[in-house]
């Protein structure tokens, strides 16, 4: 994310915004349901003032919160044995490229067949979801350690754990960090999915719920928080990561 | 002067009739045959042969990071299984070998932490930092040096754990010809202060004399020890009178010649 | 490192790593076996398959499978062309890039599930509306790849460009499409998941035909084998989409350095 101000690029959304006002008001373009940005803001106020909009956020938050963690520690346990244990991989790896595509929203009715409608439904989805980058970056990262690493373990004669905690772990880190950005991403896509199909609560089920009382104007700016919701999560994971790894600056990896 | 301690020359390393073979998709492969070699206390033994003669084999034999297929290896008269306490490999690709995402002094201290009480820790560090010059950059990290400064944190590395031998594979070859020089007179320095054997490997005939007390040749595929040779220049040496030296300029040729024939005789 | 490409994966290399089946398939068997006769949460891998049988006789199968296929390749193609030729054009004008950025940046992080009420809203139940979805929620990982690949064309190959006094549309076609593929491809596979998911989500919020209102459905009568089932189906689903796309890739990007092979 760029500190420098990108004015062409804000020149352009304001622009769009008012286009988007203008062609609204004039009649020139009908929606029947389109709102222009004037109504969106103070819908927002609206719903800000009221408290719902903090209420659904929260939920949706502690939502992709839990699930997230859960998703990273199973992830990162799962990601070293494969990683550390080509016994592990030879006998597994093909299990799990069969899983892997399945999208995990084909797990919902699944989902709600189970656990009904409920906080366990939405978790389950987000951690099924979300455990799959993590864990693919974490094994990609210890088996791509450089093998120059281990010849320098073993002349300095460091033992298994140390080995681990001081060389495979910090050399596989950045590829780690990454899969758990990626995996934060799909936590709230998964989130949203839940909300707005086994689980009445959230930001998700809000945008449902306007949708079908035909408030377009409070519909939009739950659409439009979600948006700006999406990028801070993601600039906040960017920024910790950097912080995090901040020894690993020649590791050039990151794409923001 | 050749071997550091006074009268009898004290073997630490004995090598007999070492071999060594890998399995490639087409067959096995050997690699090297019949090496019988004595590395003594306190000696700076050079290796020197072209690609492909097995240097990099033995000195991965030597540090116990191969096992060999036939013959022995005995380090201190124990057979060597696993690299040896008191011997430290040190690699040509330093980027690899060093924690990019330590610091300097936390790279030095790797192989200590854990083993020493903090205040040992702390006065070896320091102390191997300066023996190589690099006690001013301690707090930078590996990515930040130029490479000449990344080899000698690994050196420092190594030299931290005090180690009675040091082996070196190729460790100046991805350096310019400067950086080069004034790292084998650091080498040098290292080893006149410390007693510390060394192995070195480099395919730098000039270098090795340079460096050595003795030069082995390896030749031949698979490598074979085909000359050793001891080197008589005195110490301490000096990067223009000992290369201007008529005994350097005889020995160069001499080694020479023997790389030459080695590589004929296998017709190549 | 030899050059020759081997034909293919040898059979023995294939063997070894169908070993790695084992558990799922231990996990199958297990089930199987030990499953109880009739479970509403746990049935048995063979009454998934049963149930298939019958959705398939009763003729309510293929309609839906052909629906979600039909929706998802043309969804993605369309995707593809837009994506590629945008890219190509914004990597090209700074401008463009610089102006568009933080627009296509903000689609492309806004949660594409939040899309589906949004369209309904402007658009209504229509047909249309899936593909409209589909190919909005693929273009962009496409797009964006596409332009960062042509902004970052290594100017050594833009000065070859100039040296031969190549034309914009020679220089186009030999040097920045060809330069752009790569990272075009990566786009794509990263848009099918993408696609798969939401193509499926759009079928289950308004109940459009395809499988995934085939799986609501069955789950709101409580026909846990056919959950099953067609869930085991999507999965099938995916792997051919997948494999179909890596054989793509792999013919496309023979001639590429395996560097830039993904």
């Amino acid at each position: 994310m760029a500190i420098k101000l990108n004015i062409p690029g804000t020149l352009t959304i304001l622009a769009l915004a008012a286009l988007w006002e203008l062609v609204v008001r004039s009649g020139a373009v009908t929606f029947e349901y389109l709102p222009p940005p004037s109504v969106i803001l103070s819908s927002w106020r609206t719903l800000i003032a009221s408290g719902e909009m903090a209420i659904q956020t929260l939920h949706t938050l502690r939502s992709i919160l839990i699930g997230w963690t859960v998703a990273t520690a199973i992830g990162v346990g799962i990601g070293l044995l494969l990683g550390l244990s080509s016994f592990a991989r030879n006998w597994s790896l093909a299990s799990f490229d069969v899983l892997r595509p399945l999208p995990a929203i084909a797990f919902l009715p699944l989902a709600l067949l189970l656990f009904n409608f409920s906080l366990t439904t939405e978790l389950v989805l987000i951690i099924y979801a979300s455990v799959w980058p993590v864990l693919i970056n974490t094994m990609g990262g210890v088996t791509s350690v450089a093998s120059r690493l281990y010849d320098v373990s073993r002349t300095l004669r460091l033992t298994r754990s140390q080995t681990l905690l001081k060389i495979i772990i910090p050399a596989a880190a950045p590829a780690i960090v990454t899969g758990c950005r990626l995996s934060m991403g799909l936590s709230l896509i998964m989130a949203i999915i839940a909300e707005m199909i086994a689980n009445p609560h959230g930001l998700g089920y809000a945008v449902i719920s306007e949708l079908q009382a035909m408030q377009p104007g409070r519909m939009f700016a739950y659409v439009l928080f979600i948006g700006l919701l999406s990028l801070a999560l993601n600039a906040g994971l960017v920024w910790t990561s950097r912080h995090f790894l901040s020894g690993h600056r020649w590791a050039k990896n990151d794409h923001a | 002067m050749e071997g550091r301690v006074g009268g009898e020359l004290e073997p630490i390393f004995e090598c007999r009739d070492l071999d060594y073979s890998i399995n490639l998709p087409t067959g096995p492969r050997r690699i090297l045959d019949g090496i019988t070699l004595d590395v003594y206390r306190g000696e700076f033994l050079t290796i020197v042969g072209g690609s492909g003669t097995g240097k990099t084999s033995l000195l991965r034999l030597l540090g116990g990071l191969t096992r060999t297929t036939g013959g022995s290896i005995c380090f201190r008269a124990k057979a060597v299984d696993g690299p040896p306490d008191g011997v430290v490999v040190v690699f040509q690709d330093y980027s690899h070998a060093l924690l990019q995402w330590r610091t300097v002094i936390d790279n030095v201290a790797l192989g200590l932490e854990g083993r020493v009480v903090a205040t040992t820790l702390r006065e070896r560090v320091t102390k191997a930092l300066e023996m190589v010059g690099l006690q001013h950059c301690a707090s930078d990290y590996p990515w930040q040096l130029s490479g000449g400064m990344q080899q000698r944190v690994q050196i420092a590395r190594a030299l931290a754990l005090q180690p009675e031998v040091l082996m070196m594979d190729e460790p100046f070859g991805a350096l310019d010809a400067m950086t080069k020089a004034i790292l084998q007179d650091e080498l040098l320095r290292v080893h006149r202060d410390t007693g510390t054997s060394f192995v070195f490997i480099t395919h730098d005939i000039d270098e090795a004399v340079y460096l050595g007390d003795r030069v082995i040749v390896l030749g031949g595929s698979p490598g074979r020890i085909y000359k050793s040779i001891s080197i008589k220049l005195p110490r301490p040496r000096d990067q223009i009178t000992s290369r201007q030296a008529a005994a350097f300029l005889a020995y160069r040729a001499e080694i020479h010649a023997a790389v030459r024939e080695s590589t004929r005789s296998d017709g190549y | 490192m030899t050059m020759h490409k081997s034909r293919g994966i040898s059979l023995a290399a294939g063997l070894s790593y169908a070993q790695g089946l084992l558990p799922l398939t231990m996990g199958l068997v297990i089930w199987q076996a030990i499953g109880p006769e009739r479970s509403p949460y746990f049935p048995r891998p063979s009454s998934w398959y049963d149930s298939l049988v019958a959705l398939f006789n009763s003729g309510k199968l293929l309609p839906a499978l052909n629906a979600t296929a039909i929706s998802f390749s043309l969804g993605i193609l369309l995707a593809c062309a837009i994506g590629f030729v945008l890219g190509i054009l914004i990597g090209r004008a700074p401008l463009l890039r610089d102006a568009l950025g933080p627009l296509l940046e903000f689609c492309r992080g806004l949660p594409p599930p939040v899309l589906v009420p949004v369209a309904v809203l402007l658009f209504g139940y229509a047909e249309s509306l899936k593909l409209l979805i589909i190919v909005w929620v693929s273009v962009w990982p496409i797009l964006l790849n596409t332009t960062q690949a042509v902004h970052l064309l290594d100017n050594l190959l833009l000065d070859v460009a100039r040296t031969f006094h190549f034309s914009m549309a020679t220089t186009l076609r030999k040097i920045v499409v060809p330069a752009a593929i790569p990272a075009f491809l990566l786009g794509v596979r990263v848009a099918i998941p993408l696609a798969i998911i939401m193509t499926l989500l759009i079928e289950m919020l308004t109940s459009l035909q395809g499988i995934g209102s085939l799986i609501v459905t069955s789950q709101r009568q409580f026909r846990s084998a056919e959950v099953y089932g067609l869930l085991a189906l999507v999965g099938v689903f995916g792997f051919l989409v997948n494999a179909i796309f890596t054989m793509v890739e792999r013919q496309v990007l023979k001639r590429w350095p395996p560097a830039i092979q993904v």
